[in-house]
């Protein structure tokens, strides 16, 4: 900053001294990043044994990947947190682009639809696990309440497997469609109106506007989006938790959830931390499947 | 000049209030939210009353005992110090001990220790100790207890049920008779919650059935399936709510309160609640006796109730220590009674009248109490707990069948006592 210091510096070369200027970005990632997944990895080659707390760590190699691939717990989890990707990514970029599509029409009065856009959002997760609960409640929720005005007898969603993944998929869609949405309506936002105003011109119809026009230019949007449903789909853990707590029996436990389950209640660190490392690997590898195709298949707007 | 002169106030201060504190000791306590907090906040102020030097922060937290452990292992794994002492359930002394999280009390009470423990309900003294090591205090005790009401049981002419098929068999008649959809039969706890290990446990125990044997897992016997099928006979009848499977512990008392409920197996605090919430529909009309049992069996309960202990890691052990037993005195004990309707962990404390006259059926609570058993005694109760709540919870939801729900628990509890 001060004259002086220039002269001194005068040597640093310029390679030099962006590495400089990185080094605390570098640190921090260090600090916050890379050493915590490191002492996951660690740990998890370890077995904590926590009958015996002073026994201390003992070093067991891959056991503990071995024994999550043994575990029929681990395999439902898994099986149903990928459940919970495949039916909550669609289904909410669907309902998020429909929200997103109405939020860009000119309305006179902006603020209430975007208000209404937010506010799942803004919502604490728990909060909109719970909220669910309460609606499909076997005596009090809304649900039943709503079935028995038309006849049909209440349903047990929260005590039975199936019913209850529906009832965690359509909160779970719920929450997160108004992200997409918020997402979505941004890149539909930088689309120019003199695309619709040719297309209309040429004498194009609604959807094949939406077809030929929309889509296209909200593709970079739209991967952006998926890619972050995918992963916090990947670690959905708030609302099944405050919705049935995983019942009945396992049955809609996600990966999260036993992760959870074995650390902080069983305290198993070895083995919670082999969990965590797998989850870690497939959220890692779905993510960069998404990033090699947005790569491959558009060449531009995607970079950001 | 100015920065040297106002760091010199600065220091100056800090000082002064490193001396008063000196001679403050401020004790932080965490308890759940159900212990009653507002009735351990007035026994805390009555402790700092006589003793001036100290001080009682209370920490709430967690509605549910798996909540706060999931909270304190957070806290004690990290070795803080911001707990002084801590509430814990009476199913922990064992998992406490072996992560070394409370202190033992042995060196702090010394030769007090033989005289004080026998003063305790026999099932409480025995809980505490593990290895010999004193690691808690007890608070308040608590079992679970058959509710029934006495108005619905009058109508019908029915005496209270000494077998579960007795109970099923009046509950029958008397949802027969009231025509009601509201009414449930028989309630429990059925989700996937610590409670509901219990709604497993009093049927087997009521059979004549242990979980474990000489420490060896013993779920091979005949009675090991009992409670699976006694609660398909009464899911069959009718008897149990239909959403046995989503009832929480306090679903049980909103339910029962209600008036929707004939019988009910729960705990303590429900007595209190029932016949003094201004929004309750049974006062005057709750019977609390023996549970059921078995034809051949006899009648058993699940211990419950709440212990302190002090952190390893407090700084202000000495202090800790001398409040963990005002509050585990007969005195604290009567104050909880009349308060909160605390069950006493005295046996002395059940007769005064005071006690007696904010809870006449504590004479009657006091068999029972005496007839409480432990849930399972190990370091890892919580796989344990998961193991028996998670197939109990599914059998109950129907997505298992017996064979396959004891099959389940059976796997899961392999490991543990192999």
């Amino acid at each position: 900053m001060s004259d002086a210091a220039v002269p001194k510096q005068k040597d640093m070369s310029e390679p030099m001294l962006g590495a400089l200027l990185l080094l605390p970005a570098v640190l921090l990632l260090l600090l916050v990043v890379v050493y915590p997944i490191g002492t996951l990895f660690w740990t998890s080659l370890h077995s904590v044994d926590n009958a015996n707390p002073q026994a201390g760590e003992q070093w067991v190699g891959i056991a503990n990947y071995l024994r999550a691939f043994d575990d029929d717990r681990f395999w439902h989890a898994t099986l149903q947190t990928v459940i919970y990707i495949v039916v909550t990514v669609p289904g909410a970029l669907v309902v998020g682009l429909g929200l997103a599509l109405l939020a860009n029409q000119p309305f006179r009065i902006q603020w209430p639809v975007r208000l209404s856009l937010l506010l799942p959002w803004a919502l604490p997760l728990v909060f909109a696990g719970l909220i669910f609960r309460w609606f499909f409640e076997y005596q009090t929720g809304i649900v039943n309440d709503l079935l028995a005005r038309i006849g049909v007898e209440p349903l047990g969603w929260l005590s039975d497997p199936t019913l209850a993944t529906i009832a965690i998929c359509i909160a779970i869609i719920w929450k997160a469609s108004s992200f997409m949405a918020l997402m979505l309506l941004a890149g539909l936002q930088t689309i120019p109106k003199s695309l619709y105003e040719a297309a209309e011109v040429d004498g194009a119809s609604k959807w094949q506007q939406f077809v030929e026009i929309t889509l296209p230019m909200l593709r970079p949007s739209i991967f952006v989006a998926l890619i972050f449903r995918t992963i916090t789909a990947i670690q959905t853990f708030d609302i099944p938790y405050a919705m049935t707590g995983g019942g009945p029996g396992d049955a809609t436990e996600t990966l999260a959830m036993y992760i959870h389950k074995s650390t902080l209640d069983f305290l198993d660190f070895g083995y919670g931390s082999a969990l965590a490392a797998l989850m870690f690997l497939f959220s890692m590898v779905a993510t960069s499947g998404y990033l090699r195709y947005t790569r491959r298949s558009s060449g531009r707007g995607a970079e950001e | 000049m100015k920065l040297s002169k106002w760091l010199l106030t600065a220091t100056l201060a800090v000082a002064f209030a490193g001396s008063a504190w000196a001679q403050q000791t401020t004790l932080r306590i965490f308890t759940g939210g159900q212990q009653r907090p507002d009735v351990m906040r007035k026994i805390a102020d009555e402790y700092s009353k006589r003793n001036p030097a100290v001080k009682v922060e209370i920490e709430v937290g967690g509605a549910t005992s798996e909540a706060q452990q999931q909270y304190l292992s957070t806290v004690l794994s990290s070795k803080d110090s911001a707990l002084d002492l801590v509430l814990i359930d009476v199913i922990r002394p064992a998992q406490w001990a072996a992560q070394g999280w409370a202190e033992p009390l042995d060196a702090y009470l010394g030769a007090d220790k033989a005289k004080l423990l026998p003063t305790y309900l026999k099932a409480y003294a025995d809980a505490n100790q593990v290895n010999g090591k004193l690691m808690a205090l007890p608070y308040f005790a608590d079992s679970q207890f058959l509710y029934y009401r006495k108005d619905l049981l009058e109508k019908y002419k029915r005496p209270v049920p000494k077998t579960w098929d007795e109970m099923m068999e009046t509950a029958k008649l008397i949802m027969d008779g009231e025509k009601s959809p509201q009414l449930q039969g028989f309630s429990t706890a059925g989700a996937p919650i610590e409670g509901t290990v219990c709604t497993y446990l009093v049927p087997l125990w009521g059979a004549g059935g242990e979980m474990t044997k000489d420490g060896k897992l013993n779920l091979d016997t005949p009675q090991a399936r009992q409670p699976f099928q006694l609660y398909g006979r009464m899911k069959q009848a009718g008897v149990l709510p239909r959403n046995i499977a989503e009832i929480a512990t306090d679903r049980i008392r909103i339910d029962f309160q209600a008036g929707n409920v004939i019988f009910a197996m729960t705990w303590g605090y429900v007595w209190n609640r029932a016949e003094n919430d201004a929004d309750s529909k049974v006062k005057g009309k709750v019977g609390v006796a023996k549970l059921p049992h078995d034809v051949g069996g006899s009648s058993a309960t699940c211990i419950g109730g709440w212990q302190v202990a002090v952190s390893a890691f407090s700084k202000n052990k000495q202090e800790a220590v001398k409040f963990a037993r005002y509050l585990s005195s007969p005195e604290v004990s009567k104050m909880q009674a009349i308060m909160a309707s605390h069950i006493p962990v005295f046996p002395s404390v059940y007769k005064d009248p005071e006690v007696l006259k904010a809870n006449p059926w504590f004479a009657d609570a006091l068999p029972v109490v005496e007839s409480a058993k432990s849930r399972p005694v190990s370091p890892q109760y919580p796989q344990v707990s998961d193991a028996v709540r998670g197939s109990m919870n599914a059998y109950l939801a129907g997505t298992k069948t017996t064979d396959a729900a004891l099959a389940d628990m059976k796997n899961k509890l392999a490991p543990i006592y192999k």
